[in-house]
This record gives C-alpha cells, sequence and structure tokens, in this order.
C-alpha cells in the first residue's frame, strides 16, 4: 500500500454517524487508533429519523456506564403493546414490567430523538480521540490495485486515505454499492416510515398513558391501520412529546397507490389512537426508509480494506413483533470496529483478515438473531399476517364482547365460524401458524 | 487590498416557533446560520480579493459563533475575529456597530467593508450606515452588483419598485449587500478539516479600549416590534350608472386606467411644491388646514 | 393541532436548500415510458406533480433524502439520485 501524507491518512475511515458509525468510531478510537468519522448533515443525526425506541441499553452501558444519566434520552420502555387493529376496534397485547432490567438499570429500552441522541453519541466518539467531521458527504471509495484505500469526499481535494472503510451510511448505502458489495434493491425490500412528534405536555402524558416519572410506553400496531398496504403503525411516548408513524412497504404503497402521509392521518383518526394524542401539536414530520428483508439483503460484508455495518449491511430486524436497527447498527459496528483494531494489529487489511468481522458479528449476536428470523419478514409482509389476521382478531373479540341478546358463543365456535366467513382455507390457516412459530418460536 | 466582511450568527427564521399562548420562542428548536446577505458578501469578497489581498471576518457573538466564522475561514477567508464580553446581553444595532468599529481598528483598517443588507432576524439594516458614521466613510446600501474600477468602486443599487442606480464611491468605503445574489463556496476538503480546531481570537470590551459606560445608550430605545399591518385594500366598484360594456371594462382594468400621473412641468419650483400638497390635501395624505 | 395537511407538516421540517437540485427527473422518459408513476404516489413530500401530457415536474427543495422514489421508480434513468452536498439539505431537529 502506497502511504500518504501523514495528515491525510487515517487508521479508520467511518462513513456515517449513526449508530453504527459513532459505536465503530468510539470503540475504534478507544483502541488507540487515528480515526476519521465523516457525516454529510450539518450535524450527526440531522438526516435521521426513526420510531425510536433504543433497545441497546446494555451494550452502550459496557461502553460508557450508566450512559442514559448524561444522554438525551427521554423515557424508559416499562410497557409494550401489539394492538390488532379493524377499522374500528382494536385489541392489544399488553406487556408490562416493573421487572428486572425493564424498570431498573441498565433498562431494556430508551425513547430517543435522533437528531439528540446521535449528536450525543458522535461527541462520545470524538471525545474518545475521534476526528469528526460533518458536512462531508462520501460520493465514491478510493482503489489501489482493487484494495479500497479510502474514500472521495465531495469537495474540492476530498481524497482521504484510511486503512480500514467502514461504511456505516445506513440504508441506501451507496458505498457498500460502489464497493461492490451490494446490489440496487426491489421496492419489497424496503419500507418507508413517515413520522411525527407531536408535542404534548409531560402531565398529560403521564396521566394518559398511566405513567409515572420518566417511564414510557412502545405501541405498536398492525392491521387495517394501512388499510391494504403491508406495513404496520407506532406510537411510542417521549418526556413532552409522542412520536407516532406509519410504515408501508414501498412496492405496496405503489400498488395500492397510497400516499404514506394519508395512512398516517388515518392512524390518528383512529378510535383506538385519537384519544392517546388529543391536544398535541405537530412539532415535525419526517421520513426514512427501513431496509425489511433482513438476511436476504445482506450485503457481502467486507472486502479488501473495507467494511459494511448497521443499516447499510440490512442489519435491522422489522418483521411484526420487532422494530429494532439501532442496537443491531451499533452491534455490528462495534464488530466491525474490533475487526478493524484486529486488522491494524496484525497490519494487513486483505479481505482474508477482514473476514474476522464475521466471527465479531456472530459473537455479538447480531448474525445470529438474523439467521433466526430470517423468515419473518417474507411472511410478516404477506397479506394474511398484514391484514386479514389482525381484523380477524379484532373483529372476533368485538364479537366475544359484544351483549346484543344473541346468544353467546364460545371463543373456539366463534373462530371456526370466523374463519369459515373468511376467504382464509383451514390449511392455509394451519400453515400460517406453522410459519409464525417458525418465525418467532424457534 | 484589505476587506473587511461582518458576519452575524442568526437564527434560521423557519426554525423561529412562537408559542401562540406565552408569545415566547421554542429555544429548543431554532437552529442558527450565517445571515444569508453576509455569506453573499463573504462570497463576493473572496471573489474580489486580489493575489496579495487579504479577507479578513468579524463577528460581534456568542461563542457560537466561532463556527460561523471557521466556516468562513474554511471558505478561503485569511483571519477571523470575534467580539464578545459577557457583560453584553441584547445588543442595539448601534452598540454592535461600535464593537464593530473598534474590531476593524485592531489591525490596520480596511479598504473596503462588505456588510449584508439587513440581517434575516432583527433587520434593521441600519448597521452599514451607522458603520459608515463611525469610520467617517462614504456607504452605499441596497446594492446588489458592484465592480473595482481604477480604485473607485462602481456600484448598482436596488430602488423602490424594481428601479436601478449606478453610483460610485471611492474606497475605503461600506457597502451593504442584499442577499441571495450569490452562494458561499463549498470550502476544499483540506480547508474543513484544518479549521475543525482553528481558535478564534476573542476580544471582549477591554481588549478593544471600550468601557460600558462608551456602550450606554439611552438615546435611542427599541419600545416594541409590531408584525407589518398590511393596508386595507379597498375592492373596485364599477360606476353603476355605465353601460354594461363600459362596466365591464371597468372591471376588467380594475380601476387602473383612472390612476394616470400627473407631471408637472410649468411653474416656478414654489407653485410646483404648493400643487404637490395640494394634491396631497385632496387625497387625503395630508390634514386639511384648520 | 393533531390533524394536519401535507402542507402543515411540511411547514415544520427544515431544509437548508442547496444550490444545484440533487435529484433530477428526466419527464421525457415519465412521458414515454412509464404508465405507473409510481413516484407521485410514494414521495412523502409529495414533490412530484404529474402532467397533462404524462411528463412530471418536480422541485427538489423539499426532499428528504429518503431514496424511496428511486426504488420506486422502474424506469431506468428516469431518476438521477444523489444526496445534496454536505450540510445542506433536510436537517431533521427532534425525529
Ligand atoms: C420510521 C422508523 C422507525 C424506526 N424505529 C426504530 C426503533 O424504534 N428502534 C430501533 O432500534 N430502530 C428503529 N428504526 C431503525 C433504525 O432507525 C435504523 O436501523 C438505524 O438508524 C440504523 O443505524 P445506522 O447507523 O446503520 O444508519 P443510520 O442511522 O441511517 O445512519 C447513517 C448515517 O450515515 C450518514 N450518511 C449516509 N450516507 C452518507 C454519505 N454518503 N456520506 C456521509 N454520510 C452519510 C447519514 O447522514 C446518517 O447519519 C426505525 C426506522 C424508521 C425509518
Ligand atoms: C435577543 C435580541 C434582543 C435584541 N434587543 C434589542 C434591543 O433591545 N434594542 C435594539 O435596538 N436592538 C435589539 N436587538 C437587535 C440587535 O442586536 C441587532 O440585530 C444587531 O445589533 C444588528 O442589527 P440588525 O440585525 O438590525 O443589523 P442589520 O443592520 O440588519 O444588519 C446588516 C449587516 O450588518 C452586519 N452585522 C449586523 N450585526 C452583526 C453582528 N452582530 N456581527 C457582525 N456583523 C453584524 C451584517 O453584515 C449584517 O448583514 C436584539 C436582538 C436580539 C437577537
Ligand atoms: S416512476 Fe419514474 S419514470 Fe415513472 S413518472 Fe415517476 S420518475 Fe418518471
Ligand atoms: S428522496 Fe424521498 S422525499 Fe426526496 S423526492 Fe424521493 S421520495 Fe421524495
Amino acid at each position: 500500500m502506497t502511504t500518504h501524507p501523514a495528515n491525510q491518512q487515517f487508521d479508520v475511515i467511518v462513513v456515517g454517524a449513526g449508530p453504527a458509525g459513532s459505536a465503530a468510531a468510539l470503540l475504534a478510537a478507544r483502541a488507540g487508533l487515528k480515526v476519521l468519522l465523516l457525516e454529510r448533515g450539518e450535524y450527526p443525526g440531522a438526516k435521521n429519523a426513526s420510531g425510536a425506541v433504543f433497545y441497546g441499553s446494555a451494550i452502550l452501558n459496557e461502553l460508557i456506564p450508566n450512559w442514559w444519566e448524561q444522554a438525551p434520552v427521554e423515557r424508559h420502555i416499562c410497557r409494550r403493546d401489539i394492538a390488532f387493529m379493524s377499522p374500528t376496534t382494536a385489541v392489544a397485547l399488553d406487556f408490562r414490567s416493573a421487572g428486572v432490567g425493564f424498570a431498573t438499570a441498565p433498562y431494556n429500552g430508551f425513547t430517543v430523538l435522533r437528531p439528540k441522541f446521535d449528536r450525543w453519541l458522535a461527541a462520545q466518539a470524538e471525545a474518545a480521540g475521534a476526528f469528526v467531521l460533518t458536512s462531508a458527504v462520501v460520493d465514491d471509495v478510493l482503489r489501489e490495485k482493487g484494495h479500497i484505500v479510502g474514500v472521495r469526499v465531495r469537495r474540492e481535494q476530498g481524497e482521504i486515505y484510511g486503512k480500514v472503510v467502514i461504511a456505516c451510511d445506513g440504508v441506501n448505502s451507496f458505498l457498500a454499492k460502489k464497493a461492490g458489495l451490494q446490489r440496487e434493491f426491489h421496492p419489497h425490500e424496503l419500507s418507508l416510515g413517515v413520522k411525527e412528534v407531536i408535542g404534548l405536555d409531560p402531565a398529560i402524558i403521564q396521566d394518559r398513558f398511566h405513567l409515572t416519572d420518566n417511564d414510557g410506553i412502545a405501541f405498536e400496531y398492525l392491521g387495517a391501520i394501512t388499510e391494504d398496504v403491508h406495513g404496520g403503525a407506532f406510537l411510542y411516548t417521549n418526556r413532552d412529546s409522542l412520536s407516532l408513524g406509519v410504515i408501508g412497504q414501498v412496492s405496496s404503497l405503489v400498488e395500492r397507490r397510497k400516499r404514506p402521509y394519508e395512512l398516517l392521518e388515518r392512524f390518528k383518526a383512529h378510535p383506538a389512537v385519537a384519544p392517546l394524542v388529543r391536544g398535541g401539536k405537530l412539532r415535525e414530520y419526517s421520513a426514512h426508509l427501513i431496509p425489511e428483508s433482513g438476511w436476504a439483503m445482506k450485503p457481502k460484508l467486507y472486502t479488501d480494506g473495507m467494511l459494511v455495518a448497521g443499516d447499510a449491511a440490512g442489519f435491522c430486524l422489522a418483521a411484526g413483533l420487532y422494530l429494532e436497527g439501532m442496537n443491531y447498527a451499533m452491534q455490528s459496528g462495534l464488530a466491525a470496529a474490533e475487526t478493524a483494531i484486529f486488522a491494524c494489529q496484525k497490519n494487513n487489511f486483505s479481505a482474508r483478515v477482514l473476514a474476522a468481522y464475521q466471527k465479531n458479528l456472530k459473537q455479538r449476536h447480531v448474525s445470529t438473531d438474523f439467521r433466526a428470523y430470517r423468515h419473518a419478514p417474507s411472511f410478516v409482509n404477506g397479506p394474511r399476517l398484514q391484514n386479514l389476521y389482525p381484523e380477524m382478531v379484532a373483529r372476533g373479540m368485538e364479537q366475544i364482547f359484544r351483549v346484543d341478546g344473541t346468544p353467546k358463543r364460545k371463543i373456539l365456535p366463534l373462530t371456526y365460524r370466523m374463519v369459515r366467513q373468511s376467504t382464509i382455507k383451514p390449511g392455509q390457516l394451519l400453515r400460517d401458524v406453522y410459519q409464525v412459530a417458525r418465525a418467532y418460536l424457534w | 487590498m484589505r476587506i473587511a466582511v461582518c458576519l452575524k450568527y442568526v437564527p434560521d427564521p423557519s426554525t423561529i416557533e412562537v408559542d401562540p399562548l406565552t408569545g415566547l420562542i421554542d429555544a429548543g428548536r431554532v437552529l442558527y446560520m450565517m445571515n444569508p446577505a453576509d455569506e453573499s458578501a463573504l462570497e463576493l469578497a473572496l471573489r474580489l480579493r486580489p493575489s496579495n489581498g487579504t479577507v479578513t471576518v468579524f463577528s460581534v457573538g456568542p461563542v457560537e459563533a466561532d463556527r460561523l466564522l471557521q466556516d468562513a475561514l474554511a471558505a478561503g477567508a485569511d483571519a477571523a475575529l470575534r467580539v464578545w464580553d459577557d457583560s453584553l446581553g441584547s445588543l442595539k444595532p448601534i452598540v454592535t456597530t461600535m464593537l464593530l468599529a473598534a474590531a476593524l481598528r485592531v489591525k490596520e483598517l480596511p479598504d473596503l467593508v462588505l456588510c449584508g443588507g439587513h440581517s434575516v432576524d432583527r433587520g434593521s439594516g441600519t448597521v452599514p450606515a451607522l458603520l459608515a458614521e463611525h469610520l467617517d466613510w462614504p456607504v452605499a446600501t441596497d446594492v446588489t452588483q458592484f465592480e473595482l474600477r481604477s480604485g473607485r468602486m462602481r456600484v448598482q443599487r436596488r430602488l423602490a419598485r424594481g428601479a436601478r442606480a449606478e453610483s460610485e464611491v471611492t474606497l475605503p468605503a461600506i457597502l451593504g449587500l442584499e442577499s441571495g445574489l450569490v452562494h458561499l463556496r463549498q470550502a476544499s476538503l483540506p480547508n474543513l478539516m484544518r479549521v475543525k480546531h482553528t481558535p478564534i481570537p476573542l476580544y471582549g470590551l477591554e481588549e478593544l479600549g471600550l468601557s460600558p459606560q462608551d456602550l450606554h445608550f439611552p438615546a435611542m430605545t427599541l419600545h416594541e416590534v409590531m408584525p407589518p399591518r398590511p393596508r386595507t385594500r379597498v375592492m373596485f366598484t364599477p360606476d353603476i350608472h355605465g353601460s354594461v360594456q363600459e362596466r365591464v371594462a371597468q372591471i376588467m382594468s380594475a380601476g387602473v386606467a383612472g390612476k394616470t400621473g400627473k407631471i408637472l412641468e410649468s411653474g416656478t419650483p414654489e407653485q410646483q411644491a404648493d400643487a404637490i400638497i395640494a394634491f396631497l390635501r385632496q387625497r387625503g395624505f395630508l390634514e386639511q388646514p384648520t | 393541532m393533531v390533524m394536519t395537511t401535507h402542507e402543515e407538516k411540511m411547514r415544520t421540517v427544515r431544509f437548508r436548500v442547496g444550490a444545484t437540485p440533487h435529484i433530477v427527473v428526466n419527464s421525457e422518459i415519465c412521458r414515454n415510458d412509464c404508465s405507473v408513476h409510481a413516484c407521485v404516489y410514494v414521495c412523502p413530500a409529495n414533490l412530484f406533480v404529474p402532467l397533462d401530457d404524462g411528463g412530471i415536474l418536480f422541485n427538489y427543495e423539499q426532499c428528504f433524502e429518503c431514496g424511496t422514489c428511486y426504488v420506486a421508480c422502474n424506469q431506468e434513468g428516469a431518476i438521477r439520485w444523489s444526496y445534496p452536498d454536505g450540510g445542506y439539505g433536510v436537517t431533521f431537529r427532534e425525529s
């Protein structure tokens, strides 16, 4: 490898200051490496929108003990709901816990606002010694004899060299594509999330959701909310606002000719949601893509001189019960940093050495989780789980609870009758039960 | 040639949200930026700078304004200087101007000072003119174009209703530039990296040789800022006595045809002045003599 | 208010508009080769305006840089897509 002027040569260049990139930069800088973290936004987080519940508390706690005491977190999640919706009703699975790890340190999850959280996390990387440069958009990788040796920033004299490049540039990852590690995506592999932050008085939030102090809730919705668009919706509590949004598979938005922001309005108007948001004031609207297909859209994760982490590597678990990306982004970012540190020790940055990334990902449970849930995305995006079942559950409950003088039926015969009346064939139902089980149980 | 550019650190107006109940601005949601007119001024200064010239940028503002001065250095300014003193709260334009004038004197006075014409926050548009008063230099405001010709500055100024004026000022001079004339160039990567940790020299009152008394200006107090109240517009109604065609024609022209100006060509200046006053009285712009 | 129009939503977002468009739509291709007009429906910022002649009018100023139009469009070459220059474009404050 040719050497370049010292001020233009880094050990590690991390592209993208989301959770993946900042975690990678932090760990590599702590190991004493010369790290450059490049971010295209005016500040880290300026381009980033998520739900967002951050489920990576324990991971971050290893790096920054009691991190939540200094980070801009909103509320810690002590109650999770999954609601199945029909146009007028909702049936929710309600999980509350005051148990260890949920309502106590290190807590299971925190709601965060990304522009604030990402900015803080990048500042931690900076404090650890990384050089954080914002307003720097990376357009391409630099190669010498087939090896990736740096990146090109879209500015004059924008070539900058590093021994390892870690691409943490998010779902659209141009870098992974430029490096030949990723293909173009199909519209069915990505979902569009549109989101609103709605300001609401903290006292009202606590009252309305039965919360004390900094407790918070995370509600997920399936079914009629997105009409016949494959997707779902969410509603989370922040300190003095709610984050809510609708997620729709891009191909299905196109097929159904649905405008995402209209689905968002419909969601807020649903009788189960309207009372939760009443009296609030829109503070910010945003939109972002989600890699939905997990394992199926995983790129080649490394090549000579480069590693890919976070959403750029498809490490986002978006499958019905789960919407987790930040924690996996962070884990994979850390695994990439560990690999870069290892390569620097060996002073060898070839794909052969960087292959250690796979082992590191496994150790951090990233690849194991994604392999385990590899069947979930395609199933969750199937029409029955998307629309039919949630509605059936919701309608079924409506019938169970309705008192209208007709004879009460027991649940099993009622279910039987509903299945008979719907378009679902019993065999299909069995197969779906099996698929749910395969996707989530074993 | 030494050029100075005054840069103001301002809130982006699109991020200012006023709570309708309390009338307070939600400070947590405000993002700051370089005043747009100052951004053009900086770019034009960089373009004008001859090979042996310098561009120095100045800002009166809190420590956050350093970012803006660093951006200016990254774009190619040669030096930067920030003025602030913890005793300063919010500034009247006259005070800002005194501080700027003192800062310009820290080194040898420049040959040309470029300002934005208006800031997007307070936007009194007075700083360039006040600065001219302080330095006793000529000033041209509302400048849309300028060109240096054998030591004199030829400027084009924008007047009301789209009119343009061309003027010439001798150097040293101050120009107040319109906003949106040009975009500030993107800094090169090495420059952007270099300025990230460049300290910006800070001058307080003492360093500028000023005392708080110097900045005490009770003579000018801002009492109130009001939103612009547009004048009520009178809908044109056609004369009901006219024929259909006449009324349609009147509606189509919205009564404009009736508004022809009158040019006073004859008479002594006194007679012409009397005619103007009579006209204004007749239209209700001046009170009738009692 | 909680229920908002699309215009009201967009007014809450801060954009620092760059000098040059980062997305360019080739309206010729939209007019001649595309019957789906997917971009019109999916764009969360509603930036694609269908024209009477089948073409598309596109404004880049209020773009979220999400990439949805790019994946949804099925016509090769209709959309030239990149990010705005560093520091420009959308700037979220709370999302
Ligand atoms: C609506 C929605 C809701 C979600 N909810 C949750 C949730 O509740 N919990 C959860 O864990 N996850 C959630 N996710 C997923 C989560 O947001 C992502 O998985 C996570 O942000 C991925 O992190 P990352 O660091 O890989 O990428 P990102 O967070 O996308 O960061 C990538 C960074 O790279 C920068 N960048 C991109 N390209 C370039 C370039 N060329 N040059 C320089 N910089 C560049 C970007 O500006 C950005 O800062 C949600 C996503 C969406 C859209
Ligand atoms: C919170 C707050 C409170 C205020 N309170 C008062 C008050 O009580 N009374 C009052 O009279 N005014 C007050 N102001 C106005 C204020 O300080 C003026 O904005 C400032 O002095 C400059 O005036 P201007 O913005 O109208 O400048 P303009 O004359 O509109 O600006 C023209 C140009 O002058 C230059 N310039 C202006 N300010 C600076 C600066 N700080 N540093 C470098 N260059 C500069 C720039 O090139 C700018 O484009 C207040 C402002 C704020 C933000
Ligand atoms: S989908 Fe593509 S080709 Fe079709 S109208 Fe939109 S941009 Fe044009
Ligand atoms: S990137 Fe997203 S916001 Fe921008 S034009 Fe495309 S779909 Fe619309």
